[in-house]
């Protein structure tokens, strides 16, 4: 086991971050770099492990009443903020109470609204916070992990425009040093966190957009820590110095067809257009084979992941006789794809010329992706586009019914227009019910009947490939939650024992 | 005359670029979009520049690549030269409150970072190659403007424009027929530096993805697109960066001869 | 000459009205906006349009530009939507950066600049002419991105010798190699106009060292057009950088910019747009009066 001794004290992780942070309050955060660095500074009243099961954190415990609509969390009384402040009970009323405040500028709002009325959150006294929902929601606790916001330090003050938001003051294994804007932030060892202080010095996050500057500065020994690029999987493998790590995500890539258009109201075409899609090309051309086919809206890592769908594996012949099934004698249609992501760029290319090969002709429209989203996100019927390659990255609860009720269209993320009544039905129910087997079978159905209606051709599961430098250690399990889980646990190993 | 043959060369490259871009479908041997699962793979016998890393041919893909960039240029500079040279000799004519007005026009397109304009007409208008082509003229006139106006404001001074004008020739026909034809000189040399800018340009605008959109190959983009595989295939970017630093160099070399040749002062300094 | 001036003063009013609407309906006009970027299935588009309605988005477009111009007016340009900062503030953290970046790239260029210029014209067509001509034409016809990429692989991986990010020396190399090119060629041009002028004949003929000549007479008359160039070459210090500021990670203004663009942050955009704006005004003004003051054949008040 590690002693004292075997890392370096006054080590400093050099971390880095693939664009800007804008700000630093998990109230007001829209954007996971801010999110990562809010990691090192905050916590939430629950965490979660490397295998993305929900654990304690501020909250030591909590218990859901029997109708499944009071839940009770238990705050621990050992922490405090980096300012010394003890931290209780109503900096979690606060905390959420901001998020409610529809003056607050905070996109999370409606995690904490359900059936249109916003859950009630009341401090029971010192350290007992008690919620209390509308109805019994399926999805909340794992909500619960938003980072709190210390109230003596906000409390009456506008959050929107509060100097707080870029000098952070948390409770978590690092406190907030400085932030030069656009360049890095540091945070530094929390000696008091209630874990246990981290065996870090310190983590210099440094922000570096482009991805092959960020390739260059790991191999050049300025950083410990990169997302590596497919391509450059095996060379960075060999390299020395650098440990290559590769593990799954949630998120898929789909192509979705606007099924308000009549050429793509004939299941016999989505399902000609899904054989005729060489998923293992665009896998390897693409990721080099470091990602695999998709089949389902949901990711193999996802406890509520099921295998038994419709696959419509490659098969062109088929293809072209489903096509003329349908009477359909030259298809040709636009996908639009946003622009910056190579991938997804590549991917359209890819489909094109597969397509060719069963007489579908398709074209390529790369558009920003802020402009590509108002087409999608328009709340109008029907909407301008026939075909879009985009991703879904998944929640840890694998309710999905934003994306396919369809009651979420026009307006909401259902915009495929998919509509239909049994996955509607499952939908609700999976909400309602708590009971994590009788979710399962509840999910697996509704991926069963999405796969076998095609409103989207699911194209592929990325996976996370990060190079980290040797000298780091304490690293958790490789998984969907990344390298960090324990922060406080991460550590540089010194000058002498390093490999 | 050392720059004049540097000149001849680069029109001899011009000459030949063009000549290959337009007969591009004859001469590539494969279509410039064609995948092959074997990805990137270094220049063979079968493909003489390599394959990129969809497998694509890059000798292939440079030919029709030649197409876009050389059209993107020209054309580019096309729309800068007609608005340019339009505004920039009415203002040098004319002078007094119009010449005024017109430059501050030229002032208020110059002090707009040209890069954020860009960005913005190319978000309105969603990035496609003429719209790639527009934005760059339109944001590049400024130039040939000041140049048309300056050359403009000396002629005018000059005795035969005093005798056309006094022996009642119209302004229409004193700029076209007598101020015109003498700035063509800096208009040329303005149009070829113009033409390499814009290729430059759009490769710069490949870097942010708003240049000319897949599977359309440029050189730009293939050079862009290339940036992650410097090291693994380095074929990909070479063959694009050298297509474009051999036209950019000729277009250069090409305008310096232009200047030097019908620059008087030089003529005369050469001798 | 004060009149000259003044009007010039005068003239900066309209112009930045002018600038700043039509850079706010360009902004606009643009589809998308700034809540469009978050995209998550579990974000209500109802709350979306309660932020941007706290933003003000939900007004007319017109009210909007006069509320920001009434703010403006007061110095105040409001606040990003990424950071919630002031933009002043926002621009300020970046500014010093990009002129760090921007003015030691003009000192060493003007070093290189001058003295290469000045060689190339007198000894025109010689070796040295001949070398660096070919050299700065191929540092123009570079691609920037390329450029820099190369320079990084080769002397921070390859060598070891400088940081890949984060340091001035590859972002000023890069960027010195980009401008050096074009003014080279300008005083070389500039200077070989003047030494074929009749007063330099004269000077040659009275028997003048030479190098009296060149440096006293023609050098002075040939700075004109790199002064021009310098003060045209002003907009990039906004924009022109933001290629070398991405792929060395320098946090300057011109990522600021860019991304202000993608992500539809208006008020930084503007800030942006009216501190450039008048930046470049200024200089502009600065590089007449410095001509005027140069080349004294100059008259303003033409008619």
């Amino acid at each position: 086991m590690a002693i004292a001794m075997d890392f370096d004290q006054e080590g400093i992780l050099r971390s880095s971050l693939n664009g800007e942070v804008s700000i630093l309050n998990p109230v007001l955060s829209t954007d996971n770099i801010s999110s990562a660095v809010e990691g090192a500074i905050f916590n939430g009243l629950i965490t979660f492990n490397e295998k993305l099961e929900v654990i304690p954190e501020l909250a030591a415990s909590w218990q859901a009443s029997k109708d499944g609509k009071t839940w009770t969390f238990n705050l621990r009384r050992d922490v405090f903020w980096h300012d010394g402040r003890p931290f209780t009970s109503e900096d979690v009323v606060f905390t959420y109470n901001a998020i409610l405040n529809p003056k607050v500028n905070s996109v999370r709002r409606s995690d904490y609204i359900i059936n249109g009325q916003p859950i009630k959150f009341k401090a029971l006294d010192k350290y007992t916070v008690q919620a209390v929902l509308p109805v019994p929601f399926a999805p909340f606790l794992v909500r619960m992990g938003m980072g709190i916001v210390p109230k003596h330090l906000l409390g009456g003050k506008d959050l929107n425009t509060a100097s707080f938001n870029r000098r952070p003051v948390g409770t978590g294994p690092f406190i907030f040093k400085e932030w030069t804007s656009g360049d890095h932030v540091t945070v530094v060892r929390n000696p008091k966190y209630f874990l246990g202080a981290p065996k870090l010095a310190g983590i210099k996050y440094k922000m570096i957009a482009d991805d092959n500057s960020q390739l260059v500065a790991l191999e050049a020994d300025e950083i410990d820590e990169a997302g590596i690029p497919p391509k450059d999987y095996e060379r960075m493998k060999k390299k020395a110095g650098i440990k290559v790590y590769d593990y799954d995500v949630l998120l898929y890539i789909y192509l979705g067809f606007n099924l308000a258009n009549p050429k793509f109201a004939d299941l016999r075409v989505r399902q000609a257009l899904a054989y005729a899609t060489d998923k293992k090309q665009l896998v390897d051309l693409i990721f080099k084979g470091l990602a695999s086919p998709a089949s389902a809206p949901t990711a193999p890592i996802s406890w509520a992941y099921n295998s038994n769908v419709p696959k419509y594996e490659y098969n062109p012949e088929r293809a072209k006789k489903l096509l003329k099934e349908a009477g359909v004698n030259s298809l040709e249609f636009t996908i639009l794809v946003n622009q910056g992501n190579k991938e997804r760029e590549k991917a359209a290319v890819i489909l094109q010329q597969q397509y060719k090969k069963v007489g579908v002709n398709v074209k390529v429209r790369v558009m920003e992706w802020s402009a590509l989203l108002k087409i999608v996100n328009a709340p109008k019927d029907p909407k301008e586009f026939e075909a879009v390659i985009m991703g879904w990255s998944l929640g840890l609860d694998p309710d999905a019914y934003s994306i396919w009720h369809s009651s979420q269209y026009p307006a909401g993320f259902n915009f495929v227009k998919y509509s239909n009544k049994k996955v509607d039905r499952l939908l609700d129910q999976g909400r309602l019910t708590t009971d994590k087997n009788e979710r399962k079978k509840i999910y697996a159905k509704i991926w069963q009947e999405i796969a076998a209606d095609q409103p989207y051709i699911f194209l592929w599961y990325p996976k996370a490939l990060t190079g980290i430098r040797d000298r780091v250690g304490g690293l958790s399990k490789p998984g969907p939650a990344g390298l960090f889980v324990h922060l406080e646990k991460v550590f540089i190993r010194n000058a002498q024992v390093r490999p | 005359m050392r720059r004049n043959k540097a000149a001849i060369f680069g029109l001899a490259i011009m000459a030949i670029f063009l000549g290959l871009a337009i007969f591009a479908p004859v001469i590539a041997p494969y279509s410039p979009d064609e995948i092959s699962s074997a990805g990137a793979s270094p220049p063979s016998w079968q493909h003489l520049f390599g394959t990129d890393d969809l497998g694509r041919d890059v000798l292939s893909r440079s030919l029709y690549g030649a197409r876009i960039s050389l059209s993107v240029g020209a054309v580019a500079v096309v729309i800068a030269l007609l608005l340019g040279t339009l505004a920039g000799a009415v203002a040098g004519y004319y002078g007094g409150w119009v010449d005024g007005s017109i430059m501050r026009a030229v002032d208020v397109m110059f002090a707009f970072p040209s890069i954020f304009l860009i960005l913005a007409i190319q978000a309105m208008l969603t990035p496609n190659i003429y719209n790639v082509m527009f934005v760059i003229g339109l944001t590049s006139w400024m130039g040939v403007a000041r140049l048309v106006r300056g050359e403009f404001l000396r002629i005018r001074q000059l005795q035969y424009v005093e005798a056309a004008r006094a022996i009642g020739c119209g302004d229409l026909r004193i700029i076209f027929r007598h101020m015109l034809p003498n700035a063509q000189g800096p208009i040329i040399v303005a149009a070829t530096l113009g033409m390499a800018g814009a290729i430059l340009t759009e490769s710069a605008l490949s870097f942010l993805g708003m240049g000319v959109q897949p599977p359309m190959s440029s050189w730009g983009n293939m050079l862009m697109d290339s940036q992650a595989y410097m090291r693994d295939a380095p074929w990909m970017s070479i063959i694009p960066g050298l297509l474009i630093m051999v036209t950019v160099l000729s277009l250069y070399f090409i305008g310096e001869g232009v200047r030097e040749t019908l620059s008087p002062k030089e003529r005369h300094a050469g001798s | 000459m004060r009149k000259f001036v003044l009007n010039r003063l005068l003239q900066i009013i309209p112009l930045l009205l002018g600038i700043s609407l039509l850079s706010f309906l360009v902004t606009r006009l643009a589809p998308g906006d700034p809540t469009a970027l978050f995209i998550d299935p579990n974000i209500d588009p109802l709350e979306l349009a309660r932020v941007r309605a706290n933003w003000g988005l939900d007004q007319p477009i017109f009210i909007q530009y006069l509320v920001w111009l009434k703010n403006a007016l007061l110095l105040d340009f409001g606040r990003s939507y990424t950071t919630g900062l002031p933009v002043i503030t926002e621009i300020g953290e970046r500014l010093p950066m990009t002129l760090l970046l921007m003015i030691s790239s003009f000192i060493l260029t003007l070093l290189i600049t001058i003295p290469v210029g000045v060689i190339s014209a007198v000894k025109k067509n010689s070796w040295f002419d001949n070398l660096f001509t070919f050299i700065s034409f191929a540092g123009m016809a570079i691609p920037t991105f390329w450029l820099g990429l190369m320079l990084m692989l080769v002397f921070s991986v390859k060598l070891h010798w400088l940081p890949a990010v984060g340091n001035l020396a590859l972002p000023l190399i890069t960027m010195t190699i980009g401008s050096l090119a074009g003014l080279t060629r300008y005083q070389r041009g500039a200077m070989l106009e003047v030494l074929n002028q009749e007063y330099i004949r004269v000077a040659r003929a009275k028997g003048l060292p030479e190098r009296v000549v060149i440096f006293k007479h023609a050098l002075r008359n040939a700075l004109l057009p790199t002064i021009t160039i310098l003060g045209l070459s002003l907009p990039d210090l906004f924009g022109g950088a933001f290629v070398i500021e991405t792929i060395f990670a320098w946090p300057g203004m011109g990522r600021l910019g860019v991304q202000a663009i993608f992500q539809r942050n208006y008020p930084t955009i503007m800030g942006i747009v009216m501190l450039s704006a008048i930046l470049i005004i200024v200089g502009n003004l600065l590089a007449d009066i410095a001509y005027a003051i140069v080349d004294p054949r100059i008259r303003y008040e033409k008619k």
